[in-house]
């Protein structure tokens, strides 16, 4: 057998039902030395360390669901992830994303609606913490672009920023969760309002950033490339009471945008 | 609110250029040692992590800036999945080179083993046959790291917990192979040689004793877990524990022969607290010195 096919045969045989283990077939099974070890024991290992290995880095990611539905309810949902989604490439500080899509679509969980939801909060914060940094633009940057200029360029968030929208309190949840409250009470009131958070890295710290609706809705546009020009006409058309200047201090101030971006749009 | 926040300046600016630490042991860097490393005077040469939890940026680089300031480095892979029979990741390689450009280790290695097979990477180190078609595969993505990477690496012999009964060659005459072939160095992990010894009934001093000298750029050391199948047990490569008394003495041989090669303490799950590291390197620094007083020893006869 060549070393592609072994290699393709292993892969499919780890990512099977654990039963796959008993009876590989004939001729992959006889690539290997027979021992006093049977080979479904040695191929354990392996399923061990890459199943349960994949497993616990989703855990890590996501330390909320694992307060919400318990340590093994998260590990089978995992397990069914990684079974059907392994990582593409080398580098697994991102793996998990698509969880929330997976949860949406995985039966077990589809009566906790909010989970999908706790899940894509749960990826951002993930992102913002393995994000570049990069230079941002600032006030000061803001003062030497010409006026007849600043409609018409594209403004990029910064690589660590993520919005997150959901109609469930998805901060009082990781709060209650993580016992970030204070006298914190038996239940939490899932019907309390939902979010617009913005999820981002300034620093050496992850932060949420609650936002107004038309705040939101403009950090969105822009996060779809339309110019400032654009997104404002379509926030106005909504909130015709949107305060542009005060959107753009608060956000120099918390340092929302790439720096390079801007220029590169403006030189070009 | 907003702050000045860039660890990713060049290498020449912030940090010393790299080189063989005169010191030969080192520890693994892991994210729970990242504040007392850099708080505490650390009687060690250098320091290893892996570069993929370093790739596209994050908290973790700001980190290793301030340890890259102190120390040594070295670039330990862990994806690139050299064995595999399809090509190396190029992004990989891409993100591997731009890191490499930053901090500027004085080793980049990765392992004779496999993850990767079509799209899917396993996230774990897979075992090889050791035939020419492998090593044929194996040294063609070695050839297009270090062309890539513009630099000489080092690979490591692997664990592992199943046999192939179409091996060509030994595992030991299969590393020389690959380093001769590609112009690499070895990296030889001692407590791997000691668990393929016992699951795979080899002797693991005549293993050492097989490797050409020459090759051995570095060593490893590192704890292993028994796992029981049926009535026999399976050594399994887990880095979780001290450094059993068989690996040291193993080690002790490694030295005799290879010489005070960079040396390197794996820990990479339950943690310890990190003065049992550091007491381990010790260990392995007391074992060098007591090699090298009897090279002196005997050249004096």
């Amino acid at each position: 057998m060549r070393l592609n096919e072994m290699q393709r045969f292993f892969r499919d045989i780890m990512l099977d039902h654990p039963d796959a283990l008993k009876a590989p077939p004939e001729n992959f099974a006889g690539l290997f030395e027979s021992s006093e070890i049977p080979l479904e024991e040695r191929l354990k290992v392996y399923r061990g360390n890459i199943v349960g290995g994949l497993t616990e880095k989703m855990l890590s990611v996501f330390p909320v669901l694992d307060k919400l539905v318990g340590t093994e309810f998260l590990r089978g949902m995992a397990c069914s992830f990684v079974l059907a989604h392994p990582p593409a490439r080398g580098c697994l500080n991102l793996y998990g994303a698509g969880f929330d899509t997976f949860i949406r679509n995985f039966p077990p969980a589809r009566s906790l609606s909010y989970l999908p939801d706790v899940a894509a909060f749960e990826i951002a914060l993930n992102m913002a913490y393995h994000a570049s940094d990069e230079e941002v633009f600032t006030l000061q940057d803001l003062a030497l672009i010409p006026s007849w200029a600043l409609g018409d360029a594209l403004w990029d968030l910064r690589s660590s920023a993520a919005l997150v929208r959901s109609t469930f309190p998805l901060r009082a949840i990781r709060d209650y969760c993580l016992n970030e409250v204070k006298n914190k009470p038996e239940t939490l009131n899932l019907n309390q309002g939902g979010v617009r958070l913005m999820v981002y890295r300034p620093a050496l710290e992850v932060l949420i950033v609650d936002l107004a609706e038309a705040e939101y809705e403009l950090l969105n546009h822009l996060a779809q490339r339309l110019s400032l020009g654009e997104a404002v006409q379509k926030v106005l058309q909504e909130h015709g009471d949107f305060d542009l200047s005060a959107f753009l201090k608060r956000h120099m101030m918390l340092g929302t945008f790439k720096k390079e971006t801007y220029r590169d749009e403006i030189c070009s | 609110m907003m702050q000045d926040f860039s660890s990713e300046r060049p290498a020449s600016i912030l940090f010393p250029p790299a080189a063989i630490p005169a010191e030969p042991v080192g520890i693994g860097l892991r994210a729970p040692y990242y504040q007392e490393a850099l708080k505490t005077d650390l009687n060690l040469g250098w320091l290893e992590v892996h570069p993929e939890n370093y790739f596209g940026g994050g908290i973790h680089r700001h980190f290793l800036s301030k340890i890259r300031e102190r120390f040594q480095i070295s670039f330990h892979g862990v994806g690139l999945s050299l064995g595999s029979a399809q090509p190396v990741d190029e992004n990989h390689l891409r993100q591997l080179k731009d890191l490499i450009s930053i901090y500027d280790p004085f080793h980049v290695s990765d392992h004779a083993s496999w993850s990767t097979s079509g799209n899917a990477h396993l996230g774990d180190l897979l075992p090889l046959p050791y035939t020419h078609e492998t090593l044929s595969a194996l040294c063609c993505n070695i050839d297009r790291t270090q062309n890539y990477l513009g630099r000489r690496m080092l690979l490591e012999n692997p664990s592992s917990y199943i046999a192939f009964d179409q091996n060509d060659v030994s595992e030991a005459e299969f590393m020389n192979a690959a380093a001769q072939k590609t112009g690499c160095l070895l990296l030889l992990d001692i407590n791997n040689i000691f668990v393929q010894a016992f699951n795979h009934d080899f002797d693991g001093f005549e293993y050492i004793d097989t490797i050409n000298p020459l090759y051995v750029g570095e060593m490893h050391l590192a704890g292993h877990t028994e796992r029981a199948a049926g009535s026999e047990i399976i050594l399994v490569d887990t880095h979780n524990k001290p450094v059993c008394g068989e690996v040291w003495d193993l080690y002790q041989h490694a030295v005799r022969r290879f010489g005070a090669v960079p040396t390197l303490i794996e820990w990479d799950q339950d943690f310890p607290p990190l003065h049992i590291l550091v007491a381990e390197a010790d260990k392995a620094r007391t074992v060098i010195v007591r090699a090298e007083q009897e090279r002196l020893f005997h050249a004096a006869e």
